[in-house]
């Protein structure tokens, strides 16, 4: 005899609305870049160790950066003694592992998130849960996922890049101390729980509550209100037996309309002590890169950018530049031009050829003039209107606007 | 078809309308009543349809979804002329851009 089959209730349409508003929310969370609220995150810190039946921990240590905070879980995972970080000039106010004990983030993880999508998964059945999560995670999954894994890659660049000793970068011949540091220091990126970013599955748990209230009784629901308490309050945060480490949040977050990071004027995103990323367009570059192509890209000619090896800072350069001031410059010729605009081709050497169509905005703006934009497509792209058509899926022959605006 | 922007409209004829798209889920309207098309994640501005109507969102992210107007309306934007829609039913797409490995989806 089979039992009956389990009817899960259907998400509808006022709950994906709920969805959405918890994503909205929970959005800004994750972008928030002001100092943590200290109290409210160790109230949360202390809620999730009793939550995960764990004691409370005797301390809570606070540090300026995520690079602050993983520099010294090298020391609390007992990787390096205080004194061997010291000749690198990192920050290392760190308590001994033998003091620490374990990393007790599987506990919290498993208490919070394992257990709450259990519950989910119960009430929802699979495909109700896959779909709420659809809801959340395209909005919130890759921001935050993006964003944190630059902050790993920043923060092994800025070990890596540490001074080697008091007395200046480590001399020639001999092997920089730095890189097994930076390679730790990574690692152990990954004993911390996200704080503000772990945004996306609070938001959609949360935005799951306020669907269905009984998942209030639950009992992961004290465990996920304590993470939610830390996620709203701070940064990345390791906890251990005894102690845990918090990482402040951000002063600086800069990002453009895709949400790649992005600043042209400084730091993309900063942190209290410094600890930096630099970015255009979600591409990383040097610190003063930007600011060394001069004011609206006035200390470059076409001769530097094509002298560039690296082909995203290249893309960088150009697009700084201005591609029409490059295409004048090196005296390019149309490929082909038509009612919907005009394609160019900028051979590039070691890199694939960017073909681009230049585009008039239908709309003017409100002083009259006309914005002109580019869109980079395909280099297979043969006419103006078969490229604006691959911006829209259509072939060539398909893209017959009635009107635009 | 009708272009707005970053956004194109592709009207669909009912008959060809993909099985199942109504049973896909409908964009809420937002706070002022409108259904939004597509909206620019920094200036909040929205390519948006005031009238009667539904979205009904594809999970694809490049085509947003199949959108039924019931009654003659207007598509709005902040930046960009109004334009009249008919009666109908349309595909929504919006505008990428080719990034060699990766292709990105415009936003304004």
């Amino acid at each position: 005899m089979t039992a009956a089959p389990t009817v899960f209730p259907q998400l509808t349409l006022a709950h994906r609305a709920t969805l959405a508003e918890s994503a909205d929310g929970w959005a800004e969370v994750a972008a928030a870049a002001r100092p943590a609220d200290r109290d409210a995150a160790e109230r949360g810190i202390r809620a999730a160790y009793r939550a995960a039946g764990l004691a409370e921990p005797g301390k809570i240590l606070w540090y300026a950066s995520p690079l602050a905070a993983a520099v010294a879980a090298t020391v609390v995972s007992g990787a390096f003694k205080p004194q061997e970080l010291a000749a690198l000039r990192l920050p290392v106010r760190a308590p001994m592992a033998s003091r620490a004990g374990a990393s007790v983030r599987d506990r919290i993880r498993s208490a919070s998130w394992e257990r709450a999508r259990a519950d989910a998964v119960a009430l929802l059945g699979h495909t109700g849960w896959a779909q709420a999560w659809g809801e959340i995670a395209e909005r919130l999954w890759d921001p935050t996922t993006s964003l944190s894994a630059r902050i790993r890659d920043g923060i092994e660049e800025a070990v890596l890049s540490a001074t080697g000793t008091d007395r200046g970068p480590a001399r020639r011949g001999t092997v920089t101390p730095t890189a097994p540091v930076a390679r730790e220091a990574r690692a152990a990126t990954l004993d911390a729980l996200g704080g503000q970013h772990d945004a996306a599955w609070l938001a959609a748990f949360d935005g799951l509550r306020r669907c269905f209230p009984r998942l209030d009784a639950s009992p992961s629901a004290a465990a996920l209100d304590a993470v939610a308490e830390v996620a709203r309050s701070a940064g990345w945060w390791w906890p251990y037996e005894n102690v845990v480490l918090v990482a402040e949040r951000p002063t600086v977050l800069h990002r453009d309309e895709s949400a790649r990071l992005h600043n042209g004027e400084g730091a993309a995103l900063a942190f209290p002590d410094g600890f930096a990323l630099h970015a255009w367009r979600g591409m990383p570059v040097p610190a003063d890169f930007v600011t060394t192509l001069g004011p609206a890209g006035g200390a470059l000619n076409a001769q530097r950018i094509r002298d560039e090896d690296n082909a995203e800072l290249r893309r960088v350069m150009l697009e700084i530049y201005g591609y029409d001031r490059y295409l004048a410059e090196v005296g390019a010729r149309p490929l082909h031009r038509d009612e919907t605009g005009v394609l160019w081709r900028i051979e590039l050497p070691g890199d694939e050829p960017i073909v681009m169509v230049e585009v008039l905005n239908s709309t003017p703006e409100p002083d009259g003039s006309v914005r002109v934009y580019w869109l980079r497509v395909p280099p297979t792209t043969r006419t103006a209107r078969a490229g604006v058509a691959w911006t829209f899926g259509l072939t060539e022959q398909e893209y017959r606007p009635a009107r635009e605006t | 078809m009708y272009r707005q922007g970053d956004i194109l409209l592709l009207p669909v004829d009912e008959g060809a309308v993909p099985v199942g798209v109504t049973g896909l889920p409908a964009k809420p309207r937002d706070g002022r009543g409108r259904i939004v098309l597509a909206l620019g994640e920094v200036t909040g501005h929205a390519h948006a349809v005031v009238g009667a109507g539904t979205l009904f969102l594809d999970p694809e992210p490049t085509t947003i979804g199949h959108l039924k107007i019931d009654a003659p309306t207007r598509l709005v934007h902040e930046e960009h002329a109004t334009i009249s829609l008919p009666k109908g039913w349309y595909k929504v797409v919006r505008q990428r851009e080719y990034i060699p490995g990766a292709v990105r989806i415009i936003a304004d």
